[in-house]
């Protein structure tokens, strides 16, 4: 029951939030609109230019175009949702802790990373959000993609659990900062890394696929689960490692987040 | 209510020599040094009281209410304020507590300023009919209604002071903590800060700490000050005590339009002052007569002062809180007096 109220309570403090920050959209509706078209035209590119390179090979190590559109498809959908929902970590990165402007979020009586996180709600990645299931939709058909019950259930839980990896990585990167005042550009390097787990890891050397599959698993973000629906395999080790991934990361994250906040200076004033 | 025992705060600080290149050598072969920002300090504040927490820039005023307040760890030594540890019992311990800190604000900059109490009441879980009451009195006596629809970025600074502080006490805390409410402020808007922290510790049995540099806030508010300086109690003890020690001592300050002039003066023998009731300073361009104004009134030395002489600029102050401090040292008041 408690539990519950728990979980009744995040949403509706979510929803509030939500709410101010669409009005925040009408405020700077500028802004917003220059936001959303970035995102939207710097995916608009990443598919042009690869699709210009599949006019000139017909496939990627054995992935067909269709394949790859899949993979980048899903790929995008767990990265929206936590820019969605967690983008305020960077903001832990650059500014707020090295400002001091974490010490309001320790006088609510709520967690302070709750309290840090459900104040911004990225709108900007609504842009990945169109282009991914937009992928999605044009690759299914074409791929002739079966989806059982059983794997629409993996599926949603590959993305969930897919959105914690990049969260953790986050946290992990953005508590750094309690430390060091400032970590922006370490989120950054290991943020970046997610790049490569758009694509096939087979077309990489052993030392990338062995970082982005059990470093920095951002393997597990895309490719491997992605692989998992479109090829099958064994979804234990496709799906389940993405759990497993996303567990230990956000396990570590908050151990870390804990740690730093109970390290945590201020600023003066 | 509040019991500090010890408590103890160091920062480690990287030394850096100064330049581009002391920065990159430091970068490489970072040298250490341990600050102590707060150092073994003890008070007790009872319920109700409205203690004043005074000391120069520097002194580890802010680092003392962010300990009492949860946001920073003690290195060592413990505060308990209503049976809980700040930083232990965080998330209950904060239902109990309002903050403000004069400098920054807790308000969100894009949101109309009513939009921002109705997130505060949902985080604090005020109920709707307790929220209204509560909105009801903080209106009356913060005087919120003419700007409660503006951005928070648009308000002026005693605006937002007055919506922070409001913001605060959304909740009904039992303890207020208030650094520096009155930074910046016009002498109105300090006034009404002062009537509505006043009515709110009557009203409701409040207790309140507040840091400030303003002699007047102390005078106007706090029943005890505690003072400190270089992270050390020097002070502690009714505010009468603090106008016997040099409360009472104002500055004149003036400058002639022949600084020779200053010589006609003797304030000694007009006003037969002793040596610890006055000091007068001349540098050549201004003149710095600091006085006990229990012995003498502010009126009876400016009216002998432009009666002898000419003068250019001419202006009477408090004695500054540092000198304050300087005289409890000299005057040996013991810190626990």
């Amino acid at each position: 029951m408690k539990f519950f109220k728990k979980i009744h309570r995040i949403f509706k403090l979510h929803r509030i939030f939500i709410k101010q920050d669409l009005k925040k959209l009408m405020e700077y509706k500028i802004d917003f609109l220059t936001g959303a078209a970035g995102m939207l035209l710097t995916q608009a590119f990443n598919l042009f230019f690869l699709s210009i390179i599949f006019s000139q090979i017909p496939d990627l190590k054995g992935w067909k175009f269709e394949e790859i559109l899949f993979i980048y498809g899903f790929a995008l959908l767990p990265k929206a949702i936590d820019h969605l929902f967690f983008d305020n970590l960077w903001a832990i990165g650059y500014f707020i802790i090295r400002k001091g402007d974490f010490d309001k979020y320790l006088t609510r009586p709520v967690s302070p990373l709750f309290a840090v996180t459900v104040e911004k709600f990225q709108v900007d990645a609504f842009g990945e959000l169109v282009v991914g299931i937009a992928l999605l939709c044009v690759s299914i058909p074409r791929l002739k993609l079966d989806f059982s019950p059983l794997n629409i259930a993996l599926f949603i839980a590959a993305v969930f659990f897919a959105t914690f990896i990049y969260t953790g990585v986050k946290l992990i990167t953005s508590s750094i900062a309690f430390w060091t005042k400032r970590s922006g550009n370490i989120i950054y390097m290991f943020y970046m890394v997610n790049d490569f787990a758009r694509y096939p890891t087979t077309i990489y050397n052993r030392f990338i696929r062995s970082v982005i599959t059990f470093i920095i698993p951002f393997a597990f973000t895309a490719f491997y689960p992605a692989s998992y629906f479109i090829r099958g395999g064994n979804a234990l080790i496709n799906v389940g490692g993405t759990v497993i991934a996303a567990a230990v990361l956000t396990a570590i994250g908050m151990l870390v987040w804990h740690r730093g906040v109970c390290a945590y200076e201020s600023a003066g004033s | 209510m509040i019991h500090v025992q010890n408590l103890k705060k160091e920062f480690k600080k990287t030394v850096k020599e100064p330049g581009l290149k002391g920065s990159i050598k430091s970068f490489f072969k970072p040298k250490n040094e341990i600050i102590t920002a707060v150092d073994d300090i003890s008070f007790d504040v009872s319920a109700g009281e409205i203690l004043g927490f005074i000391g120069p820039n520097g002194a580890g005023k802010s680092t003392v209410i962010k300990m009492l307040t949860g946001i920073l760890t003690p290195t060592s030594g413990s505060c308990e304020i209503n049976g809980k540890i700040p930083y232990k019992n965080r998330k209950s311990y904060v239902k109990e507590i309002g903050v403000v800190f004069g400098q920054r604000t807790q308000l969100w900059w894009d949101l109309a300023l009513r939009e921002t109490y109705t997130v505060l009441k949902e985080i604090y879980e005020v109920d709707d009919e307790s929220f209204k009451k509560r909105m009801a009195f903080l209106n009356e006596v913060l005087e919120l209604e003419s700007f409660i629809t503006s951005p928070v970025r648009t308000l002026s600074l005693g605006q937002r002071m007055r919506a922070d502080i409001a913001a605060s006490l959304l909740h009904s805390p039992k303890v207020l903590f208030l650094d520096e409410p009155t930074i910046g402020l016009d002498v109105v808007v300090k006034d009404n800060i002062r009537q509505a922290i006043k009515s709110i510790n009557e009203n409701e049995k409040t207790t309140v700490i507040l840091t400030t540099h303003d002699l007047q806030d102390v005078e106007n508010l706090c029943d005890r000050i505690v003072m400190i300086d270089k992270g050390k109690k020097v002070f502690d003890g009714g505010i009468d005590l603090l106008k016997q020690s040099y409360g009472q001592s104002r500055e004149l300050r003036f400058v002639p339009v022949a600084v020779s002039d200053a010589d006609k003066l003797n304030y000694g023998r007009e006003f037969s002052l002793g040596e610890s009731d006055l000091r007068v300073e001349n540098d050549g361009h201004t003149v710095s007569v600091r006085f006990n104004n229990d012995k003498v009134s502010v009126e009876k030395i400016l009216s002998y002062t432009l009666k002898t002489l000419h003068v250019k600029d001419i202006s009477v102050t408090d004695a500054d809180i540092e000198e304050i401090i300087k005289g409890i040292y000299k005057s040996g008041v013991s810190p626990d007096a």
